[in-house]
């Protein structure tokens, strides 16, 4: 038997805005989180990650509103992170209406808020995040999204981090993400084969058939994938909100028609159509919905 | 809309307000208590839980809760347990020792088996989406909770422990996780347990919840 | 041992207010050379952005860009514009822009930095493999890290030297290919808050460009200094041309009428659009961490040595990478204010320890001659820093 992969889109957030970057760079706004996040409900996605891209850069955290706005109509996990560095912050996130919580940049600092976290509100409820970054052969941990280097060796932390009671593993390539190349292959089966708990892998989804690559994997549990699904749903999700409130939105006012990004690379496409694709490969996943 | 009186028990385990929240949106309310008393004036009884089973108990001892849902049981009251909260109906649970339930339906609280060649597609605990089936032993799709669900239907698990009621008539759902097929879902009487996440589980899982208020 | 007792040539430092203060809707000083507040405090870079994203009719430039590059547009594939650069972010969009979308036939021109960056290099690869033809101009290594070295401390910037080059390659290469139409990319003056002179025109007269850059910070004076240092040779002040350093005649330039246009007078100038476009288009990949001294990733890659020009920047006028990083993502709305002061606060004046013993050995001085250069622009600098508790303190922080 086959494990069902699960479909999972990533929400990048700054203030009150979802994001979209390139590299964890940059930070065109799309839109705003919670009618996405509904959209993804509807249209099948088997769960939600909030990540807020600036949280550690500005010692904030600013999720809790968007969270309690989502979990009033969308009933499918919803995973948050970005910024989480106390078990306060956690229980305001659950409490908010969070399922699981996702930790970076507080884990290398302070490995031990895993094992806290996790006793407290159990393993499940924690998930372990690795930003990997490519350099001369190795892997290694970045945290910040991706601003600050640590010496930290990918396989190594992410075993550490199990270790220390994390439920699942998040792992982003840098390298990938944001480029529509699709996900990091070495990075990926690598992880998949040694790690014990489940793995959710992170950064590059450009086309259904990168999803498959993956999903062929056996120790990979889910996929994130951001672009694809955003620039896909960004049309047909509210267009008539005010978005002079913040950000770079630059892109929407010229990109109301859905005029392609990135067309050479990304080949936009519905959560369903990602779904039926990796079903006509044989691979498992919640689909058709009902 | 009926007027019962809803409660979910709050013994500071398990995400309550997802649980309530899911319920406002189904039009009716919920009110999350640690209180015996609220709980004995409610109609219907909720019983989340997320993390370890031994804790579990030990917090509704310390609430003093195990008193007062054995109660409701006797009198008939509709109950819900979801996750750890089905797993408490149980009369023990082998997980990190041997500790006792609530007893309110015979059987045991077991780990999945598992082979070491399957270690690492199939992981525990099972994080995802699995269907729920007809029981290979046992009685017929039953309606209850499940009115609105047809077998085949997938639902949200989180959990490395199953429910193994001694009873094939308490089997009314099971589900396959590798070379486990376990009960997802029990019922005795006005007993009712899922082991998945209804308030997790998308327009399926409301269905079910809605059909448990409703029953 | 400091080279030339204590002097100075740095005329910027002599328009500096005494007195500082910030501009009340982004995070620059009024200590940036040429930058002007208006009697509500707001900066003059803040007023342009205004005007570029609520006022300025941007279908109507573009249609004066499409007339533009109608009359030079070559009809049989010879280069008919020349856009400098790098490669990267800019540079890239600017060319990508004007050959893929405006069927023009640019040739990119790109002068070195001091000391590629890895990631320079390769974004800078990206680039023309992204479909451009390209000359690079490395300039001849001993004298340009003399003139660094010199400039380091008669100007408190060795990155002027680059600087000087970077300007005039354009021009140069406009003369001897006979290719009169240059695109720069934006009009550093005009969005960043420097002289206003030429806000509203889409290129600036040879004179003006060549005052503005040139006439200041002259060559010769390195030279000549440098000379009587001992850093360079007779024969080398004598004997070398250091052409690329300077404009080309202007009579050259006038007899083509080479005109140097800003890219941003027509399309509307996002230096983060241009990161997506870039990443996009040619292959522009951000850096791997933040730039030191920012929090910033994607722009100005390429230089090891440039930390050491934003950190002269920050000595000499308060004003470090992160609040040039902060203030125009400020102005473009990215940011709030308040985002802006908290990465400040952060990140500006951050030490560039990275490249620094390159650095040094690129200069050829040791760490203490680095450091009597920076406290030699502190001490001229009074109104900014304060050492009465026997540490370098900035006086004024943005808040």
């Amino acid at each position: 038997m086959r494990r069902t992969l699960r479909i999972i889109p990533r929400l990048d957030i700054k203030g009150p805005n979802l994001v979209k970057g390139i590299h964890l760079e940059g930070l065109r706004v799309l839109g705003k989180p919670w009618d996405f996040a509904h959209t993804y409900y509807r249209e099948g996605a088997d769960e939600l990650i909030y990540i807020d891209a600036v949280a550690s850069l500005y010692g904030r955290n600013n999720l809790l509103e968007i969270v309690k706005k989502t979990a009033e109509n969308v009933f499918i996990p919803l995973t948050v992170g970005g910024g989480v560095r106390s078990l306060e912050d956690m229980r305001n996130l659950l409490c908010a209406g969070a399922d699981k919580i996702a930790i970076n940049t507080a884990a290398v600092h302070q490995p031990d808020l895993i094992t806290q976290g996790a006793k407290m509100f159990g393993s499940q409820c924690i998930v372990g995040s690795i930003q990997a970054k490519l350099i001369d052969g190795r892997y290694y941990a970045y945290t910040d999204n991706a601003r600050e280097f640590t010496e930290l060796d990918v396989f190594d932390w992410a075993r550490r981090l199990v270790d220390l009671g994390a439920g699942e593993i998040l792992v982003t390539s840098i390298d990938q993400e944001g480029t529509a190349k699709g996900y990091e292959l070495n990075l990926v089966r690598r992880l998949s084969e040694t790690l014990t708990v489940p793995l959710i892998v992170c950064g590059g989804c450009g086309r259904p058939e990168h999803v498959a690559d993956v999903a062929g994997l056996p120790g990979v549990d889910a996929v994130c994938a951001s672009s694809i699904f955003h620039y896909n749903y960004l049309s047909s999700v509210a267009t008539r909100e005010n978005y002079e409130a913040e950000g770079n939105i630059e892109f929407l006012k010229k990109n109301r028609g859905g005029t392609p990004f990135m067309s050479t690379q990304l080949a936009v496409s519905s959560i369903g159509r990602v779904k039926e694709f990796l079903c006509s490969r044989g691979i498992p996943c919640r689909w058709p919905l009902s | 809309m009926r007027q019962d009186k809803i409660v979910i028990v709050d013994y500071r385990m398990g995400n309550l307000f997802n649980l309530q929240r899911a319920i406002t949106f189904l039009g009716y309310s919920a009110e999350i208590t640690s209180d015996p008393a609220v709980i004995r004036r409610a109609d219907r009884i909720l019983l989340p839980g997320v993390g370890a089973f031994e804790k579990a108990m030990q917090e509704l001892d310390r609430a003093d809760l195990i008193g007062v849902l054995k109660e409701s049981v006797d009198q008939g009251k509709m109950m819900l347990g979801i996750c750890l909260g089905m797993q408490l109906l149980f009369t023990k649970s082998f997980e990190f020792g041997e500790h006792r339930g609530l007893d309110f339906i015979r059987g045991q609280v077991v780990r999945f088996h598992r082979s070491e060649s399957e270690i690492t597609e199939l992981k525990i605990p099972q994080i995802g989406w699995n269907s729920v089936e007809k029981p290979s032993a046992g009685p017929a799709w039953e309606k209850g909770i499940l009115a609105s669900v047809s077998p085949g239907t997938y639902f949200y698990f989180v959990h490395s422990f199953v429910c193994c009621p001694e009873e094939p008539a308490a089997v009314v759902a099971e589900t396959q996780y590798g070379k486990d097929r376990f009960c997802s879902v029990t019922h005795r009487g006005n007993l009712w347990g899922c082991q998945f996440h209804p308030e997790r589980s998308g327009e399926h899982g409301l269905s079910l919840l809605k059909s448990f208020i409703e029953l | 041992m400091l080279l030339f007792g204590g002097k100075t040539l740095d005329k910027q430092l002599e328009h500096r207010p005494e007195h500082v203060t910030y501009c009340t809707k982004c995070v620059v000083s009024n200590q940036r050379p040429r930058i002007t507040f208006d009697d509500k405090g707001v900066c003059s870079a803040c007023h342009y952005a205004h005007e570029k994203h609520n006022v300025i009719d941007w279908n109507e430039r573009e249609k004066m860009l499409v007339d533009l590059l109608d009359r030079y547009r070559s009809k049989d594939g010879s280069y008919d514009c020349i856009v400098p650069g790098s490669g990267g972010k800019d540079s890239g969009y600017v060319a990508h822009q004007l050959k893929y979308v405006y069927g023009m036939h640019p040739l990119t021109v790109t002068w070195a930095p001091h000391i590629y960056t890895d990631i320079g290099w390769k974004n800078y690869l990206a680039f023309k493999d992204s479909g451009f033809d390209n000359v690079l101009v490395f300039p001849n290594g001993v004298l340009h890290r003399k003139l660094s070295k010199v400039a380091f401390e008669l100007w408190g910037d060795h990155f002027k030297v680059f600087g000087l080059g970077q300007k005039a390659l354009a021009f140069h290469m406009s003369v001897k290919f006979g290719i009169p139409l240059v695109f720069y990319g934006e009009s550093g003056e005009i969005e960043y808050g420097g002289s206003t002179k030429n806000k509203g025109k889409p290129y600036e007269d040879v004179e003006d460009w060549s005052e503005l850059y040139f006439a200041g910070s002259s060559l010769t004076a390195l030279t000549e200094e440098g000379l009587r240092a001992g850093v360079f040779t007779k024969q080398e002040v004598e004997h070398e041309k250091f052409s690329f350093y300077w404009h080309p005649p202007l009579d050259q330039l006038r007899k083509i009428d080479a005109q140097m246009h800003w890219f941003s007078y027509y399309k509307k100038w996002v230096p983060q659009e241009n990161y997506y476009y870039t990443a996009e288009h040619t292959g522009f990949q951000a850096n791997p961490v933040r730039s030191e001294g920012t929090y910033s990733k994607y722009a100005s890659l390429d230089d090891k040595t440039d930390g050491f020009h934003f950190y002269l920047g920050f000595v000499k006028f308060g004003i470090g990478r992160a609040t040039s990083d902060a203030a125009h993502e400020i102005r473009d709305g990215h940011i709030t204010r308040e985002e802006g002061i908290s990465l400040v606060h952060r990140y500006d004046g951050e030490f560039p320890k990275k490249y620094f013993p390159e650095f040094l050995e690129y200069l050829k001085i040791n760490e203490e001659e680095f450091w009597e250069v920076i406290d030699l622009y502190r001490t001229m600098s009074p109104h900014l820093w304060d050492k009465s508790s026997g540490q370098w303190v900035l006086k004024h922080r943005v808040k």
